[in-house]
């Protein structure tokens, strides 16, 4: 866990293209495949479906070869790929460990297996912490790590969902705003403190304290009816501010009634931005800008959150990390 | 059956900050600035703010309550001292039969709100706590609210962000210099109406503005609240680091009918927001959600050589003052109770002091009812 460097794809002193893998299912092949273009320094080179109806979907990635499952991909295909994309839910944790064990970078779910444990590996292993790389978060954070808002003092996050952008469960949806409070301010809080409504036990919102008086305020709500989700995310610095809000970033359409409001749309650069990272982080023999402690930063003060609210206390940190 | 055409002769009870409050009374056509009045053993700059308000309107200035309520046939009073003084004033107003309109907060200790309720009842009086509860984006949220269009209400935010500076920053304070003196900065404030907290008594800026996103909570969930927990920091201001008194802060909020709320609230400083500060509600039910900006609706304005600090976004159609007073008209006619009466606004400052202290000890604290 303590590496910072990590052997890179250098082929008698020539820098040569990463080969990825993805492991996933189509939807994630879709996805990856859409900006399979802006990708530079690497291409796709096998897709490993996770059933086995989505085995054509890895055309979606360009010229790949598609493995039965991920005991061929590391075993006999193991010479045809650089690094592994792992897009699984956490009932997929062993394939972390396959990864591991034949020594190939891999790009994934924090939440995908005893990721601690992982971390000894020689190999270098980035969690996949997309909400980072939202163009709309980096702006924040460029203005934050550049000075200009002065020291974090109050964020402020609303995510509201609906119920097929709600993930299964409360942990997959606390942990990438616990996730940005941490990342924001630097730290893990001092303090948790955490609320559920006894009419909407999917509600929930948690008040985190940091050091020197920092403080995040974040709620998350599952009830929003089929359609749209929001996002607002607002920091208060010592000398400025910075304000990443869907309601600031809404247009209208007029067709009948009153206007339905109309989000200007991030793209998928938060996925592009975050892939390549990952192969530059490969390329240039470093750590992801996501740490291995990041993720389980993040995992362990939304351990707290859920603690605090079934104990009813303020919970407070063991350990500032 | 109430005469709508009767004007209630109103006594300005001390005015000694920005006074938006009497002038607002006075804009209504039901009410009538007869006289400012305020105790003789207050010191100079209050007579001379007291003494020129009176000017203003060619109204006269009397160093003697008592005398004053004896001699103007008054049916009410305003109240517009510093926050400490609030409530003695409201109660000898109240003890006199006068209803009484005083501006927030209500007071810097809530036992002072306890004496001030009690002697609203005990004379029959009304009492208007002055807030923002009219203004049209707020109503906006009750209508939609009440509408039931988000369903069952679950949950209410606000964020209440000033961006005002309130003198030197925070760390600017050199090796041997005294710490600011807070009155004597409020005092100066007074020239661009960032003087809210004026008064001897060092508060916070929950304490001072708390009052106002409380009070949208508190209308729109329709309860009050039963147990909060705080975190308050002083970040941008030197004189709040002096006085020991929060510029920001976030309380997590537990309502008496199972809603639960947030309120972020700070004096941000000029340089954090374009206009006036984010202020915002948000609020999701079982349906759905709806997320409220309070300046709406603004027009934007924008000029060569226009003055760094000018807003640049105009809030419009803005009745709030108008409508605060009819509501209160309305009470004095009818007998109803005003939109903030002594009781909620007592209880609102049970909530602002139950934070202030949850922020000291870092510890869930219950709301006294």
């Amino acid at each position: 866990m303590s590496r910072e460097t990590f052997p890179g794809p250098h082929d008698n002193g020539r820098q040569k293209m990463i080969r990825l893998a993805l492991i996933g299912q189509a939807k994630a092949a879709k996805s990856y495949g859409a900006i399979r273009t802006r990708l530079h320094r690497a291409v796709w080179a096998a897709f490993v479906p996770l059933t086995a109806s989505d085995g054509q979907a890895g055309q979606a990635l360009g010229q790949v070869t598609t493995a039965p499952s991920t005991e061929v991909l590391f075993t006999e295909q193991a010479n045809d790929f650089d690094a592994v994309v792992i897009d699984a839910d956490p009932g997929q944790a062993a394939v972390l460990a396959k990864a591991a064990a034949a020594g190939k970078p891999a790009l994934a779910s924090p939440l995908l297996a005893d990721i601690a444990a992982l971390g000894q590996a020689d190999t270098m292993l980035m969690p996949a912490h997309t909400w980072r790389f939202l163009p709309s978060i980096q702006a924040v954070k460029r203005s934050l790590d550049a000075g200009k808002i002065g020291e974090p003092g109050l964020l402020r996050i609303h995510r509201w969902l609906p119920p097929e952008a709600t993930p299964e469960s409360l942990t997959e949806r606390i942990l990438p705003d616990a996730d940005l409070a941490c990342w924001m301010f630097g730290g893990a809080p001092e303090k948790v403190w955490t609320l559920q409504t006894p009419s909407n036990p999917e509600y929930i919102q948690f008040h985190l304290g940091f050091a020197n008086g920092g403080m995040a305020m974040i709620d998350i709500a599952c009830s929003l009816p089929a359609g749209g989700d929001y996002f607002s995310l607002s920091i208060i610095g010592g000398t400025g501010a910075a304000y990443a809000d869907d309601h600031h970033n809404m247009n209208l359409l007029y067709a009948g009634d009153q206007p339905n409001a109309l989000r200007a749309s991030q793209g998928h650069t938060d996925l592009a931005g975050q892939l390549q990272e990952f192969v530059d982080a490969i390329h240039e023999q470093r750590q992801g800008s996501v740490l291995l402690k990041d993720a389980m930063r993040a995992i362990a003060v939304t351990e707290q959150i859920i603690e605090s609210a079934s104990s009813n206390h303020v919970i407070q940190q063991k350990e500032n990390s | 059956m109430a005469d709508l055409r009767k004007k209630f002769r109103v006594a300005v009870l001390s005015v000694v900050k920005h006074d938006y409050l009497p002038h607002a009374v006075a804009a209504h056509p039901r009410f009538e600035l007869v006289v400012v009045t305020d105790d003789a053993d207050q010191p100079d700059w209050v007579h001379e703010r007291n003494q020129r308000f009176a000017d203003e309107f060619g109204i006269s200035y009397l160093r003697d309550i008592a005398k004053a309520i004896a001699e103007y046939e008054l049916d009410m009073a305003v109240v517009s001292s510093e926050a400490e003084r609030h409530c003695d004033l409201a109660v000898r107003a109240a003890d006199a039969g006068l209803h009484v309109i005083a501006d927030k907060p209500m007071s810097t200790r809530l036992s002072e709100c306890d004496r001030l309720v009690e002697a609203v009842q005990r004379n029959n009086v009304k009492f208007l706590l002055w807030n923002r509860n009219f203004l049209p984006a707020v109503i906006q949220a009750k209508e939609v609210i009440q509408s039931g269009a988000i369903g069952e209400l679950h949950a209410i935010h606000v964020d209440f962000y000033f961006s005002k500076d309130a003198g030197p920053p925070k760390g600017t304070r050199q090796l041997g210099d005294p710490p600011i003196n807070w009155l004597e900065r409020q005092l100066k404030a007074h020239a661009d109406g960032s003087d809210g907290g004026v008064g001897i008594e060092a508060m916070g800026e929950l304490q001072i503005e708390g009052i106002y996103p409380l009070g949208y909570i508190r209308m729109l969930a329709n309860a009050n609240v039963r147990r909060v927990f705080a975190r308050t920091a002083t970040h941008f201001h030197q004189v709040n680091v002096d006085n020991h008194v929060d510029d920001l802060a976030s309380v997590s909020l537990e309502l008496d009918n199972g809603i639960v709320g947030s309120l972020c609230i700070g004096r941000t400083g000029a340089a954090s927001h374009p206009d006036i500060g984010e202020i915002k509600i948000h609020a999701i039910g079982s349906k759905g959600g709806i997320v409220i900006t309070e300046a709406r609706p603004e027009v934007s304005i924008h000029y060569r050589d226009q003055p760094p600090l000018e807003f640049r976004n105009e809030r419009i159609a803005n009745e709030n003052d108008f409508l605060l007073m009819d509501d209160f008209a309305r009470a004095l006619d009818t007998g109803c109770e005003p939109i903030l009466n002594a009781k909620g606004g007592r209880d609102i400052a049970a909530t602002v002091f139950a934070a202030v202290e949850s922020g000291k000890t870092g510890q869930p604290v219950e709301v006294t009812h």
